[in-house]
């Protein structure tokens, strides 16, 4: 159960604070209501806590020099729900679109220092944002990342829903993090109705979200072949991928696992001929994905290109609340799956990479360690087959339930407050959503044809964090 | 069902995009207009290897300024509309629209919402829709060619 932790505006600061320094707490996302309120989640181990005060004259104190995590929060409650915040500024608008140049990108000055504005349109088959670096040369100084333009309101569409109508709108997020966003909010929903899940819907939803990560982990080391230009590398990882993503759709009908979570159960199975049939074809991709990525270990012309390109460093990454494998690449030893007693993830530990250099190359080949362990995991889940089962009641109600999950792109924390059983207000801080800051972080100090390697090293998904 | 590589020179013939002389070959153009990123995912894959759309003479390209289709995704957010526009508006004429899902077919799973237009057709003529959320690679690769096959002059 996760408790809720009222706190006096004029205390805020000083909550979240204690939380952070002396109770050692993560910050894991703030969210504004409609009805003036104010919220953080502190997270603990596999523990969770909401702060919770309201707002006085539609202002509380900002919490950005304590917990820098928390500079997009503060930005997206101020222009969704006008909450304003003191010692925020400038407070720079984030899905708010209408506002002039100069109020949203970082004042760069100085002999030759000009923009180059990129998208929302980009060249490719690319989600839509806009890119503005400031550059002397082909040199970056610094970027302002405009996104949002895939705003759909998803979070406000869900308000007033049953819990069950709303596991679609967590679902349409994003379809490449859709197990791991629907398993957020299924787990958010059941904190607050005081369900457990057993152990087979354990084990069930850990399949899932380990076959999302599969698929993922492919496509991404695919989309860094892509951005060095290496086309045999990037062509053979999109079959690769393409190959996942069938297994998927053969066991459970959807290529994106679509369908496949429910609130307080799971709607699909697997018999024994299937699970093994599953298991068997995951041996082979595994096989064939490791030779893939000998191969690449091997392109010379590939890896020249990697190494201290877009360094996150790890101060960085601690500092801005950097989470998933762009965190883990960085040195630090963060995974929500470790610990993680609604999934079944035994004595997992964070993957390290051999060196975390907080690079390209760290995040590429802290990608393939995953997906070694990805299939090995799935090896041992699929070993039985996967019974329909579902969370039993018994524990205690609470007005706001968490929901953590790691996807494939990070810690994935999903909030939902309940008020006569609909949803009042439902959060979903995806790791992209964490982790865009880092990326502007990493780009600053190097040349602008190496953004786009830089940007697919950490492969975030704009779909997950506009909403 | 794929429709052959000869087969497009007719194609484009009928599909009044005929500029350019003998040339058997079709742009498209992308634009993510607010979608869940699967279809963006499908869409990559459509030039993949496997599916190869090169082969039938259609290829993504860059611009819209070579672009002889714009393929859109998403339920065209508030947002997107103008840079759709624009992308629309850059583009040579005569041209063609594709709406690629559901979502950009009007059938998104929000509904009405400030948020979003709702639809591709609500800003723009559509001349082609691919269904399913999402479509494969394959059912993309098939029904834009089957619609491209059966466009009448």
């Amino acid at each position: 159960m996760t408790l809720l932790r009222p706190v006096a505006a004029r205390a805020w600061r000083a909550a979240v604070s204690e939380a952070i320094e002396r109770r050692g707490e993560r910050f894991g996302g703030a969210w504004a209501t409609r009805d003036g309120g104010w919220r953080a989640v502190m997270l603990a181990g596999d523990e969770a806590v909401v702060l919770c005060c309201d707002a006085e004259d539609g202002r509380v104190d900002s919490i950005v020099d304590i917990a820098a995590a928390a500079l997009w929060d503060e930005r997206e409650a101020h222009d969704l729900h006008g909450l304003g915040f003191i010692g925020h500024d400038p407070l720079r608008p984030l899905i708010e679109h209408t506002a002039e140049l100069e109020r949203w990108v970082t004042p760069v000055s100085g002999e030759g220092v000009h923009q180059v504005a990129v998208g929302p349109i980009h060249a490719g088959v690319i989600e839509s944002g806009h890119f503005r670096f400031h550059v002397v040369g082909e040199r970056i100084l610094a970027l302002d990342t405009r996104l949002f333009h895939k705003h759909r309101g998803l979070e406000r569409a869900a308000e007033g829903l049953a819990p069950d109508d709303a596991l679609k709108h967590a679902g349409r997020a994003c379809a490449a993090c859709a197990v791991a966003n629907t398993v957020a909010y299924a787990q958010a929903v059941e904190d607050a109705t005081g369900l457990w899940p057993s152990a087979d819907l354990r084990r069930q939803r850990t399949v899932l979200l380990e076959l999302e990560r599969l698929y993922n982990h492919l496509h991404d080391i695919g989309a860094i072949c892509a951005g060095v230009g290496f086309a045999p590398g990037s062509m053979a990882f999109a079959a690769l991928k393409d190959r996942a993503q069938e297994l998927n759709a053969q066991a459970f009908g959807h290529r994106f696992l679509f369908g496949t979570v429910a609130i307080g159960g799971i709607p699909v199975a697997l018999d024994p001929p299937a699970a093994g049939a599953l298991r068997g074809a995951l041996r082979e991709l595994r096989a064939d994905a490791l030779a893939g990525w000998r191969d690449l270990t091997f392109a010379a012309s590939m890896q020249a290109r990697l190494d201290g390109v877009g360094v996150l460093e790890l101060e960085d990454a601690l500092r801005m609340g950097v989470v998933g494998p762009a965190a883990r690449a960085s040195g630090v030893p963060l995974d929500a799956r470790v610990g993680n007693r609604r999934l079944v993830y035994g004595g997992l530990r964070p993957a390290s990479p051999p060196a975390a250099t907080g690079d390209v190359a760290a995040r590429l080949r802290i990608r393939a360690l995953e997906l070694e362990a990805t299939c090995d995991m799935l090896d041992e889940l699929l070993s039985l087959p996967l019974a329909r089962d579902g969370a039993s009641p018994g524990r205690e109600r609470s007005p706001v339930g968490v929901g953590r999950v790691e996807s494939p792109r990070g810690e994935t924390v999903c909030t939902v407050e309940l008020v006569a059983a609909r949803v009042a207000r439902m959060h979903l801080r995806s790791a992209s959503y964490a982790n865009w800051p880092a990326v502007a972080r990493a780009t600053a100090g190097n040349l602008l044809p190496d953004f786009p390697l830089i940007n697919k090293s950490f492969e975030l998904c704009y779909a997950c964090a506009d909403r | 069902m794929f429709v052959l590589l000869r087969q497009l020179g007719e194609i484009r013939r009928r599909a009044r995009l005929g500029r350019g002389s003998g040339t058997r070959w079709l742009g498209v153009r992308h634009v993510d207009a607010g979608s869940c990123n699967g279809c963006e995912h499908e869409l990559g894959l459509v030039t993949s290897p496997l599916h190869d759309l090169q082969r039938f003479g259609l290829d993504i390209v860059a611009s819209p300024r070579h672009a002889d289709i714009l393929l859109i995704t998403g339920p065209v957010t508030t947002r997107m509309a103008g840079p759709l526009r624009t992308a629309y508006d850059a583009m040579p004429t005569p041209r063609l629209v594709a709406a690629l899902g559901d979502c950009a077919l009007g059938r998104n799973v929000l509904g009405e919402r400030t948020e979003l237009i709702g639809s591709v057709e609500r800003l723009l003529p559509v001349d082609i829709r691919i269904v399913g959320c999402p479509p494969t690679p394959r059912e993309i690769a098939e029904q834009l060619l089957d619609a491209l096959a059966e466009l009448g002059p």
